[in-house]
């Protein structure tokens, strides 16, 4: 599920299991514009890896990556596309 | 008694409006086409030449105490339960299944619909296989680029099925030695739940095929046939194999709220009903569920949804059952559930002849009439029976799977 609101899209990946996170945080990229926020809580923990990766390819930045409430939650800030 | 009206003549609704038959319930399926595709087939249509026969008459199909209505919906109006077609015919129901599938949507990306017409491809339909077939059979060499142009693809595994089978054919031709295969895809790796990589990366590279991950196609053109991602990359081919994006019917629904950006409906993952708008139920490639798109899915939300409709407590498990064909005479399945991830399932020979019966039995499932065996067969490959029992898949590739 996804919100967005003021450049900043609240993607919602919670309890979905890889690639779930991942689709979506690509789903949310595609529609992404430079300078934009994209937050993305997931529960599966191979999030962590895939985040960052999917980062480091893409030339976004990763600005944070926390456990809130039992999630992971990564906030990413949109650089490149 | 309950007027239940189901849209769509796909697997999902096929298989329902027959469930339900059988139990004396009488239904109204709407469907825009007469005619009943067996989708999964369309690889072999493209891929391998197949010329068996995959499309039956839809009204044969069903049993005779389902009422068939070939119409093109336009308009849901949920509040008022009602549905309106493109001929203005209106239907009123009390219960309601929308079970209208995915369409194939070239829109979404620049230059996609022209490689499409071009060049073909296995997931629009079997005009454009048989393209894709005409395109391969006269390739002589050069480079041949198989990718999925959006992370949403019906049928998972069916991207990497076709970079495997592709190699096959350029193998059995000798002309492997001429080409560069690419295959690209947006996830991470090659396959994107993780313990299936395990499997499917080592034989792609024993294969030599190039693995592109991240690569999330923005657009294509067509004239130069080079294929351009949103991270800013780029793949020049002699042969575009893209599979395109999906979006939901282009059906007007009253609130428009129940979808979602590509048109599929939003629902509770386990009911399956319209998430703020009580009642109806979305099946099969229809639902935005956080699970593949494909047909054994599209089977289980379909007898979640009867035994609802039965009033009998049931709830849709996220259960799939992809099969896969690695193209060198083995296969598998991909089997998860929303509890369990993908199960590491190695091939072997008898899932690839599982796999090349399943056009057979497909046809047998629509009539819901060996519903016990499919329950069975299903309890039978849970992924929770199924899970650690193959620790160490590339021991068992190099036993199981060498090209």
């Amino acid at each position: 599920m996804e919100k967005s609101s003021a450049g900043r899209t609240l993607v919602d990946a919670r309890d979905k299991s890889c690639p779930g996170p991942i689709t979506d945080l690509a789903l949310a990229y595609r529609r992404s514009k430079i300078g934009d926020v994209i937050e993305l809580w997931a529960t599966d923990p191979g999030v962590r890896s895939d985040v960052r990766a999917w980062a480091a390819k893409t030339g976004n930045e990763l600005a944070s990556m926390e456990e809130k409430n039992g999630a992971i939650v990564s906030v990413l800030r949109i650089l490149r596309r | 008694m309950k007027r239940i009206l189901i849209l769509g003549g796909g697997s999902a609704g096929t298989m329902l409006a027959n469930m339900l038959a059988r139990r004396g319930v009488e239904t109204t399926l709407i469907s825009e086409s007469a005619e009943h595709l067996f989708q999964p087939a369309l690889l072999y249509v493209a891929l391998a030449g197949a010329k068996t026969n995959i499309v039956r008459d839809e009204r044969r199909l069903l049993s005779r105490r389902v009422n068939f209505a070939r119409e093109r919906i336009s308009r849901v109006d949920l509040a008022g339960q009602s549905v309106v077609a493109a001929s203005g015919a209106r239907f009123d129901y009390d219960e309601l299944v929308v079970a209208t599938g995915a369409r194939a949507d070239c829109g979404q990306i620049p230059g996609l619909g022209e490689i499409a017409e071009r060049y073909g491809n296995y997931h629009s339909g079997i005009a454009r296989a048989r393209k894709l077939w005409e395109a391969l059979d006269s390739f002589r060499g050069g480079t041949i680029a198989v990718g999925q142009a959006s992370p949403i693809c019906v049928c998972p595994p069916s991207p990497v099925e076709g970079v495997l089978l592709i190699d096959r054919l350029l193998r059995r031709r000798r002309l492997r030695d001429k080409s560069r295969l690419i295959y690209f895809t947006p996830f991470p790796r090659a396959y994107p739940a993780r313990p299936m990589n395990d499997i499917v990366e080592p034989i792609l590279k024993s294969r030599g095929i190039e693995i592109r991950v991240f690569f999330d196609v923005d657009r294509v053109d067509a004239a130069s046939r080079a294929i351009f991602s949103i991270e800013g990359e780029r793949i020049e081919c002699d042969l575009p194999v893209i599979i395109p994006p999906v979006s939901g019917a282009d059906i007007a629904y009253e609130p428009a709220a129940v979808l979602n950006p590509e048109r599929f409906l939003i629902v509770d993952r386990a009911t399956l009903r319209l998430k703020g708008a009580g009642g109806a139920f979305a099946i099969g490639d229809a639902a935005d569920l956080p699970t593949s798109k494909a047909g054994a899915g599209a089977h289980l939300q379909a007898k979640a949804v009867f035994r609802q409709l039965m009033g009998e407590p049931a709830a849709f498990d996220g259960r799939t059952h992809c099969a896969f064909d690695f193209g060198d005479g083995t296969g598998t399945f991909v089997v998860s559930s929303y509890a369990s991830p993908a199960v590491r399932y190695p091939p072997t020979r008898i899932k690839h002849f599982m796999k090349m019966l399943m056009g057979w039995f497909y046809w047998l499932s629509l009539s819901a009439f060996f519903e016990p065996l499919f329950d069975w067969y299903f309890a039978w490959t849970a992924p929770e029976k199924l899970s650690g029992r193959w620790p160490n898949p590339r021991k068992e590739i190099k036993a199981d799977a060498q090209p």
